[in-house]
């Protein structure tokens, strides 16, 4: 980055010269055109003010208030009540566990599978293309219909996978009943889903890296393991945080299938937050401590996004 | 030597076909449960030939309107994608190219708002469409959509008008041409591979959609996820794996066409999005 930083820079101080021969003032409103990029941005903007600022205000404000049911607008301004009651909800508390749990382990679990089958789809052969489309297709199934499938798939009584299992004499397992394994099953569902994507973009990665240095490596006598380590892995760090931060946008956001596939249970096993909260605020109606949860929720995931931003471009100009 | 570099050849590319079979595997499950009839899909052992039979895709479709819901997300997704590719390839192509104060800052905050979890918008929209009387339109649900869709493509666009020559919109003004000349007569056709991987993304993203979908509808503009998601929870008196299946396919079956056809835009337009943003 340094490096871009320093050309940028000298475009800019070669600017003034270079436009000297023609009238450098006209030309540079020429280009500015501030009313223009107002006009282009303005579409978004009415769109994203309208849509997203607003609604997130909106939500702000009713935590902060007594929400009539009667009327169904927010009443009197309560303060900080409905905050005091959800961070003492033990069920919330639960679902942000369950949710921090999820995260931990099935954002390292894609990201490294993802990796090993992308350097696995590099080798080149005649069939390479074919399975780099193939392996697209989980990741067009629709959440909710990979929680549907997979909740057959996983049926303790009739379905495939118990029974191969019981084939090498393993089983039955319990994969959604039981509190343990459901999360394993959410995660295992997730990655079936989303490994597919770190896939795509590893493989965009590897394709993307300088060839010489390989040539480098194997001219120094370097072993295969040796490369990957010491080569491949350090210029891969920009597209692993980059990846890293995409699917992190995505799982943050985790509701579908959880939903279609364990309903948050048993118990409150798999009760993503995102889940709770629905369920609090329209199942249960209580608009305010959802508002007041959903805040929560929104500054905790932009603290850390901004942190994942921060890293994600650190790593990007240290690499 | 060879042998052996030749032997980790073959094991790797024996690995990638397992992988590829493993990950295949439960859409190939669902498409042969979705042609089973019950009695061939609850047995021990698992029935791989058995009887065809259409019913899960006849029977089962009328009774849940499967039909209008399909078009119901077709009318949504494609109405959601529209606009937002619109608002946001003009936006990214403003962030990119034209000088702005404060350009850095809406670029920030738009990019920033990928990350606001629909779960906090969800309350504010239900109660004022409530109060608007709009729940259960088209409408609704399409701007609820733009929501996640825009910031979406301002960052994938980004990515890609930063790739074009300058050089191109600048001789298309130079011949007299306004920006926004330039930008629809240049810069879009010049950029058609992106845009339409783009489009393509967000006809995906809004076609699977199912929490906006599920408060802000309830009858006449349910969407397929929402449906889907129906016959699901219905699952635990366990008789409608063949119907659920059915539904399944028919909602992956089109989506996995249009990409594999595309696939090549879809495939370079996500890396760089995801690499470059």
């Amino acid at each position: 980055m340094s490096a871009v930083r320093t050309s940028s820079s000298r475009v800019g101080a070669s600017g003034p010269t270079r436009g000297s021969g023609g009238p450098p003032r006209a030309r540079k409103v020429r280009l500015g055109e501030p009313g223009t990029a107002w006009l282009f941005l303005t579409p978004a903007i009415v769109l994203l003010a309208g849509m997203l600022l607003y609604p997130i205000i909106y939500t702000v404000w009713v935590s902060f208030s007594d929400f009539d049911l009667s009327t169904f607008q927010p009443g009197d301004w309560i303060g900080l009540k409905n905050y005091e009651a959800v961070i003492h909800d033990p069920g919330f508390l639960q679902s942000l566990k369950v949710t921090g749990i999820y995260l931990v382990i099935a954002l390292p679990v894609q990201l490294i599978l993802g990796f090993a089958i992308a350097f696995l789809l590099n080798v080149e052969w005649r069939g390479r293309g074919v399975l780099r489309a193939l392996f697209l297709i989980p990741m067009v199934v629709a959440p909710v219909v990979a929680g549907g499938v997979w909740r057959m798939l996983l049926d303790p009584l009739w379905g495939v996978v118990n029974y191969a299992l019981g084939l090498v004499g393993i089983g039955p397992i319990e994969w959604i009943g039981d509190p343990t394994l459901a999360m394993v099953s959410l995660i295992l569902i997730d990655s079936w889903r989303w490994t597919p994507f770190i896939v795509l973009v590893a493989s965009a990665g590897i394709m993307a890296l300088p060839s010489d240095v390989y040539e480098a490596a194997r001219s120094d006598g370097a072993s295969r393991w040796q490369t990957l380590r010491h080569v491949t892995l350090p210029l891969l760090v920009p597209v692993i945080a980059a990846a890293f931060v995409v699917r992190w946008l995505g799982a943050v956001k985790m509701f579908d299938i959880a939903l279609a596939a364990t309903k948050g249970g048993p118990g409150q096993a798999t009760d993503v937050v995102n889940l709770y909260i629905y369920e609090k605020g329209f199942r249960g109606l209580e608009f305010g401590s959802a508002s007041s949860m959903a805040t929560i929720v929104l500054i905790i995931t932009m603290i850390i996004t901004f942190f994942l931003f921060r890293l994600s471009r650190y790593l990007e100009n240290r690499w | 030597m060879v042998s052996s570099s030749r032997l980790g050849r073959a094991a790797a590319i024996g690995g990638a076909i397992l992988a590829t079979l493993v990950f295949l595997f439960p859409v190939i499950y669902m498409a042969s449960i979705s042609f089973k009839l019950p009695r061939d899909i609850f047995t021990v052992p698992p029935r791989w030939f058995s009887e065809l039979t259409f019913d899960n895709y006849t029977s089962y479709f009328h009774q849940a309107r499967i039909l209008p819901r399909m078009v119901n997300t077709v009318i949504v997704a494609a109405g959601s994608a529209i606009i937002s590719m619109v608002a946001g390839a003009m936006a990214g192509y403003a962030l990119t190219r034209l000088r702005m104060r404060g350009a850095g800052v809406m670029a920030g905050l738009i990019l920033a708002s990928r990350a606001v979890p629909p779960i906090a918008l969800v309350v504010p929209m239900f109660l004022v469409a409530r109060r608007l009387g709009l729940t259960d339109q088209y409408i609704t649900v399409i701007l609820a959509y733009v929501t996640f869709l825009v910031p979406y493509v301002v960052w994938l666009m980004r990515a890609f008008f930063r790739g074009l020559p300058k050089e191109l919109e600048e001789a298309a003004m130079l011949d007299g041409c306004s920006r926004f000349g330039a930008f629809f007569r240049i810069i879009v056709p010049c950029s058609l591979p992106g845009l339409i991987s783009t489009m393509i993304y967000c006809i995906i993203l809004a076609w699977e959609e199912l929490l906006f979908a599920l408060i802000l509808t309830n009858d006449r503009a349910v969407t397929i996820p929402v449906a889907i998601a129906g016959i699901a929870a219905d699952t635990e008196n366990g008789g409608l794996w063949g119907p659920l299946a059915a539904v399944g396919v028919l909602t992956v079956l089109p989506v996995v066409i249009f990409a594999l056809a595309v696939q090549k835009y879809l495939v370079k337009g996500l890396a760089d999005g995801a690499t470059k943003g």
